[in-house]
């Protein structure tokens, strides 16, 4: 169940207000849907306000345990606090997991404990989550994730479309490309979902699409873009014939830029970059980069925030969730004809 | 004459922090956030256990994040890739986690590299083999799959003390296995380093080297043993973090190493060496975790917490180093 | 029981390579006697307490206890059969106890290496029993005054029934009052039975306690007789040959000196006082003139003396330097002024001991050798040269670190610095604690030949001896004042004696 595909409008600030009640009830009818997929012989009674807070009545509290400080998890943060700000008696804070597993885990018990309703989270590691997200399950806590998701079942899902995106990106690179050439993508660290994601469906994409596009290196630049720089250069000694590359992230196409610049090969190297950050917008508008996915991370924060709201309303108990909601973004590949039309206020 | 140490203020200071976090920090005094408490601070309280022996032989053991690393995958693969019946995973890890200290000792003892250095380089290449043999990078697929032996996942265990004990009226925090397996080693490790010679042998090894030459100690059987024993702490304390993540990682244990020398100085052990106990770390590792704890409770921003961390730390040595100032009166020089 | 030779070294020698440290020498210890070992650094003495000990193990010769064969080089045997060593620094494991202390390594243990503390704690009393010693059995051992501390290596050997004790400088650090205590336990230990070795530079100590002594010079026994048969001139004379022994003693000293200079002083403190440490001093030095200043340990002169170099700070008083008053805030300000400062750690303060002889040398002078924005490294080697001929610094290599040299050369090393600064006042804390007699004579002509430069010096001293030997004048300090000034042709030890308020001996 996606929403949104390609080429979605996007929104603009005027239409704020439809857009968060657009959300909403997409995420109403996600949620319900998956409710209604699989009823939960146990949960009673609908109206059972079993995901509030124990407390009953005390305000409702939410927080955000993100991997470690980012750009995307501060965008995260701010469209959640968005949503959240307009609803009345809701309490928010965003906890750092300081990139390691065991504190991960702590904070959740710490919120756990709290009698938090609603937790959004980005897991350090799909595995090692899970236990504490059944954990909050049992308490009859809503666990969102974002952009990576955990191997216990809960209630949402909210992700930049990886895998889709990934596809799209092979498409419009391989028209870029004239529908032939040398590929090298410039990858994340192996264990990881969302680079099997991102990196899966960019090959189907190619196979698909272009054939004729083939992928002659595949290595790891371990997200950074120094690291990029490095490895891209020994790539092209070895293959001077590459025409694309493409950055698992956007912080590794931009080495990729770094490198094509040093070398002179701007024209002649077609680089696409995944996430979307401003920093790559930026490169595109200057005609360096060729494009990359554009997510509105702003909004995938509200996504989430929304999907909470619907969950701590107490019409749809958590337990209820034999199956996730998963909500994929909608996303745009920015290439230099229409990054223009992404509005300052919503890059990141 | 001062007959023996000023009275340490950390239990004390301790409770205090506790009972002011009880009393206003909602929630705080609850079974569930007891449990937490145990459950997140007692692997750690190991570590710390076992860092302390390095540290009271006058050295330093910077690995002990990497070797929990080590261990855990070694339990992972066993497990997953080779399916081994789980107490044999266990034994495995621990075998080589002990081993990985060892390695420590003999760079020590017999290449005479300082043990900064020493555990410095172990450092690196024992997170080096952790990426080499991981599971989850090898075999596709594994970096999904939760881990569910017995033997390890059983680690994670609660014993309902409360049901057992019949009382109703409150609610008992459950103890979680970790913790009372803390409490063993903690126990051990005492009577091993009061009661015995080998105990009084490495006090003095740590505290004057060149006396404990002379007076015939074997150096180099302390140092391997102490730095042995630090390996293993790492060890069972990456299966104990094993078992609550159903998983390892590679970079489990990232940073544990500071975590532990601080718990460690916090709870009396001097980084000179020859003075310092096992409850001292062991008391350090909660009042960290509980200061952590509430203050997270409590709302306040986490760098603020790590703020607050660091002025605890000052505030232990500080009080260790006015300890020692209220005995110290002329002593024997060092060497013309 | 006295009479019996405990241990005996039969026709030691040790060669190193092409050069002989020690010549076969034949020595023996007598259980119920002290037997003192002089002798400068270099004379062989270390070497021997080595060989005795088992630290090294002899070229030729062999050594004999209670008449057997022992194996050489096998430091743990010795002790084994009852030869232990007191070091001059301290082999305690200053943070445990004093039972824990005499029974390192050897306490009685049960099944899995558990200590029987009980029987443990009898053997001790037992031991401090049968010495008539008293101990705090679980103090720790940081808490203990130097004195006791030595006791507790004492007991420490006693405890493996060492019948035989070396003891190596024990008196380095000690008060008067503690070095007394020290005395009466080894006077215990011999109507005991224990044999013992005493190796010291305090000439003093070894008349008042030993038996017999030995005195060595360039790898050999130069002297094996009771003590009663020498004077203190004698055994100067034999460890250090003629010339430097006219040095080391007082008879250099008058003859030279002209008469007090009139006039300005050089240095004129009035009524220093600083809380807690000294109070209402006034004392003034003369161009061409030694004042020494002594006094018991603590009297504070330490202070005194680093509040002037501005080291240290002072609450009230004056200083004036050739009539002009100066407030030195910082050490660099004092020496721009042409003050120096031997300090009294050498190790700690004085010396960088990781760096050569030369770089230490002109440390003080550095400016002297700038050329843009280098230094002149010539001229710094010319410099280090002349200086290590002047002072007789062995060994003469201005490339080597300063840590390998011996305690007087190290010595010389700091007092070249601070002569070549060629102060206008020169100030000295100590400047022949752990150097042998040799090289406290040289530093003595040193001082001498400074004075007779016209240059100002003020040496702080505890070593009565020395101050008498060395100082035009003396100032005895007590508890932070002065108490008495005077002429040193006109003083004689036993009215310094009084002046400290020490009980005459």
């Amino acid at each position: 169940m996606t929403l949104g595909d390609r080429n979605f409008p996007l929104p603009t600030p005027r239409r704020s207000f439809f857009k968060k009640a657009a959300a909403i009830s997409a995420t109403l009818g996600a949620a319900t849907s998956a409710w209604v997929a699989e009823p939960d012989p146990q949960s009673a009674s609908v109206g059972m306000p079993a995901a509030h807070a124990a407390d009953g009545t005390g305000p409702l509290k939410m927080a955000f345990i993100q991997w470690q400080p980012h750009t995307v998890p501060a965008a995260w943060s701010k469209g959640i606090e968005e949503v959240l700000k307009d609803q009345p008696q809701t309490q928010y804070k965003l906890l750092d997991g300081q990139n390691k597993v065991e504190v991960q885990v702590s904070l959740m018990d710490a919120l756990i404990n709290e009698g938090t309703a609603v937790i959004f989270l980005q897991p350090i590691d799909s595995v090692a989550l899970a236990p504490s997200i059944n954990k909050a399950k049992r308490a009859g806590i809503s666990v969102i994730t974002l952009n990576i998701d955990a191997t216990a079942q809960h209630a949402a899902h909210v992700e930049m479309s990886h895998y889709y995106g990934a596809m799209e990106i092979a498409r419009v690179m391989g028209e870029k490309m004239g529908g032939k050439g040398e590929v090298a993508i410039l990858n994340a660290p192996p264990g990881i979902i969302i680079r099997d994601q991102r990196t899966n469906g960019f090959v189907e994409g190619l196979k698909k699409h272009h054939p004729n596009v083939k992928v002659v290196a595949d290595q790891v630049a371990d997200w950074s873009r120094k690291k990029a720089q490095d490895v891209l250069a020994t790539i092209l000694n070895a293959k001077p014939g590459l025409t694309g590359v493409y950055g698992v992230n956007d912080s590794m196409a931009l080495g990729a830029v770094d490198v094509a610049k040093e070398k002179g090969l701007l024209g002649k190297l077609v680089i696409f970059g995944n996430d979307g950050e401003k920093d790559a917008l930026e490169s595109i508008e200057n005609g360096e980069l060729t494009g990359t996915q554009y997510t509105d991370v702003y909004q995938q924060g509200r996504f989430a925030a929304s999907a909470a709201t619907v969950l701590a309303s107490g019409q749809v108990p958590a337990t209820a969730f034999k199956k996730q909601a998963h909500l994929l973004m909608p996303f745009v590949i920015a290439t230099r004809e229409n990054v223009k039309q992404i509005q300052p206020s919503q890059r990141w | 004459m001062i007959r023996r140490h000023g009275i340490s203020a950390l239990p004390i200071f301790f409770l205090v922090t506790f009972a002011f976090f009880c009393a206003v920090v909602p929630r705080f005094a609850t079974a569930g956030n007891l449990e937490a408490l145990m459950a997140g601070y007692a692997f750690i309280a190991i570590v710390a256990m076992g860092e302390s022996f390095a540290i009271l032989l006058r050295g330093v053991d910077l690995s002990v994040g990497a070797v929990m690393a080590l261990a855990g995958m070694v339990a992972f693969d066993a497990s997953l890739i080779l399916h081994l019946p789980g107490y044999l995973s266990v034994a495995l890890a621990l075998v080589v986690a002990t081993f990985a200290g060892v390695l420590n000792g003999l760079l020590i003892v017999f290449l005479r590299l300082q043990p900064f250095i020493a555990t410095l380089a172990t450092l690196a290449a024992y997170r080096g083999i952790v990426f080499a043999i991981s599971g989850r990078q090898l075999v596709p697929g594994l970096s999904t799959t939760a881990l569910d032996d017995p033997w390890i996942i059983g680690l994670e265990t609660y014993f309902d003390v409360g049901a057992t004990l019949g009382v109703e009226s409150i609610a008992v925090p459950a103890i979680p296995l970790s913790f009372l397996l803390m409490i063993v080693l903690l126990v051990l490790f005492e009577v091993l380093l009061r009661s015995t010679r080998f105990g009084r042998d490495f006090y003095a090894t740590g505290g004057n080297p060149e006396a404990a030459r002379l007076a015939g100690i074997d150096l180099r059987r302390t140092v391997l043993i102490g730095y042995a024993l630090s390996g293993f702490c790492a060890g069972v304390a990456a299966l104990l973090l094993v078992a609550r993540l159903t998983t390892s990682t590679e970079a489990l244990g990232n940073g544990m190493e500071l975590t532990a020398i601080a718990a460690a100085v916090i709870g009396g052990v001097r980084l000179n060496g020859g003075m310092g106990s096992m409850w001292g770390p062991v008391v350090g590792t909660f009042l960290l975790g509980v200061v952590l704890m509430g203050l997270t409770l409590f709302g306040i921003s986490q760098f603020v917490q790590q703020i607050l961390t660091g002025a605890v730390l000052l505030a232990a040595i500080a009080h260790s180093r006015w300890l020692q100032s209220r005995r110290l009166l002329p002593s024997a020089p060092e060497g013309s | 029981m006295s009479g019996l030779a405990l241990l005996e070294g039969r026709a030691l020698s040790k060669v190193y390579g092409l050069s002989t440290v020690l010549h076969p020498t034949d020595v023996v210890v007598v259980a119920g006697e002290v037997r003192g070992l002089v002798g400068s650094n270099g004379a062989g003495k270390s070497t021997l307490m080595k060989i005795l000990t088992g630290a090294i193990a002899p070229t030729s010769g062999h050594i004999l206890i209670n008449g057997e064969i022992a194996s050489p080089g096998r430091p743990l045997e010795m002790l084994r059969r009852g030869v232990a060593c007191i070091y001059q620094h301290s082999n305690l494991v200053a943070e445990m106890s004093v039972l824990d202390n005499i029974y390192i390594g050897r306490q009685p243990t049960r099944r899995l290496g558990l200590i029987q503390r009980k029987l443990l704690r009898e053997q001790a009393q037992a031991l401090l029993a049968r010495h008539g010693m008293d101990l705090d059995l679980d103090a720790h051992v940081s808490t203990l005054s130097t004195v006791r501390q030595k006791e507790v290596e004492i007991l420490k050997a006693l405890a493996l029934d060492a019948r035989v004790l070396l003891m190596d400088e024990p008196t380095a650090w000690l008060s008067v009052a503690d070095v007394a205590r020290l005395h009466s336990t080894i006077d215990g230990l011999r109507a005991r039975g224990v044999g013992i070795i005493y190796v010291s530079h305090v000439l003093d100590e070894v008349f008042a306690i030993c038996d017999t002594v030995t005195v060595m010079r360039d790898g050999s026994v130069v002297a094996d007789q009771p003590i009663a048969q020498l004077d203190r001139a004698r055994v100067i004379e034999l460890m250090v040959g003629k010339t430097l022994a006219t040095q080391a003693l007082g008879e250099a000293n008058g003859a030279a000196r002209s008469a007090p200079a009139a006039g300005v002083p050089r240095l004129r403190c009035r009524a220093l006082s600083k809380r807690g440490e000294f109070h209402e001093v006034s004392l003034d030095v003369h161009a061409g003139e030694i004042l020494c200043l002594t006094g018991l340990v603590g009297s504070k002169r330490s202070e005194l003396v680093q509040a002037i170099f501005g080291a240290n700070r002072f609450d009230s008083g004056t200083i004036e330097l050739e009539g002009v008053p100066v407030k030195f805030h910082s050490p660099r300000a004092a020496i721009a002024s042409g003050v120096g400062f031997v300090t009294e750690d050498r190790h700690r303060d004085g010396l960088m001991l990781d760096l050569s002889i030369a770089e230490n040398l002109v440390a003080a002078t550095l400016g002297r050798y700038r050329r843009g924005l280098l230094l002149a490294g010539e001229r710094i080697r010319a410099t280090a040269l002349r200086l290590i001929t002047a002072l007789n610094i062995q060994p003469p290599d201005f490339m080597k670190p300063v840590r390998l040299l011996s305690g007087g050369n190290q010595q010389k090393v700091l007092l070249g610095k601070w002569l070549d600064l060629q102060p206008r006042l020169l100030i000295l804390d100590e400047p022949t604690v752990g150097v042998d007699i040799g090289a406290k004579a040289e530093i003595y002509g040193l001082l001498r030949a400074a004075r007779d430069n016209g240059m100002a010096v003020l040496v702080v001293s505890s070593d009565l001896e020395e101050v008498m030997t060395i100082a035009d004048r003396i100032a005895v300090m007590v508890a932070g004042r002065v108490v008495r000034t005077r002429e040193t042709c006109e003083t004689k030890i036993v009215d310094l004696v009084r002046d400290m308020g020490a009980v005459s001996a």
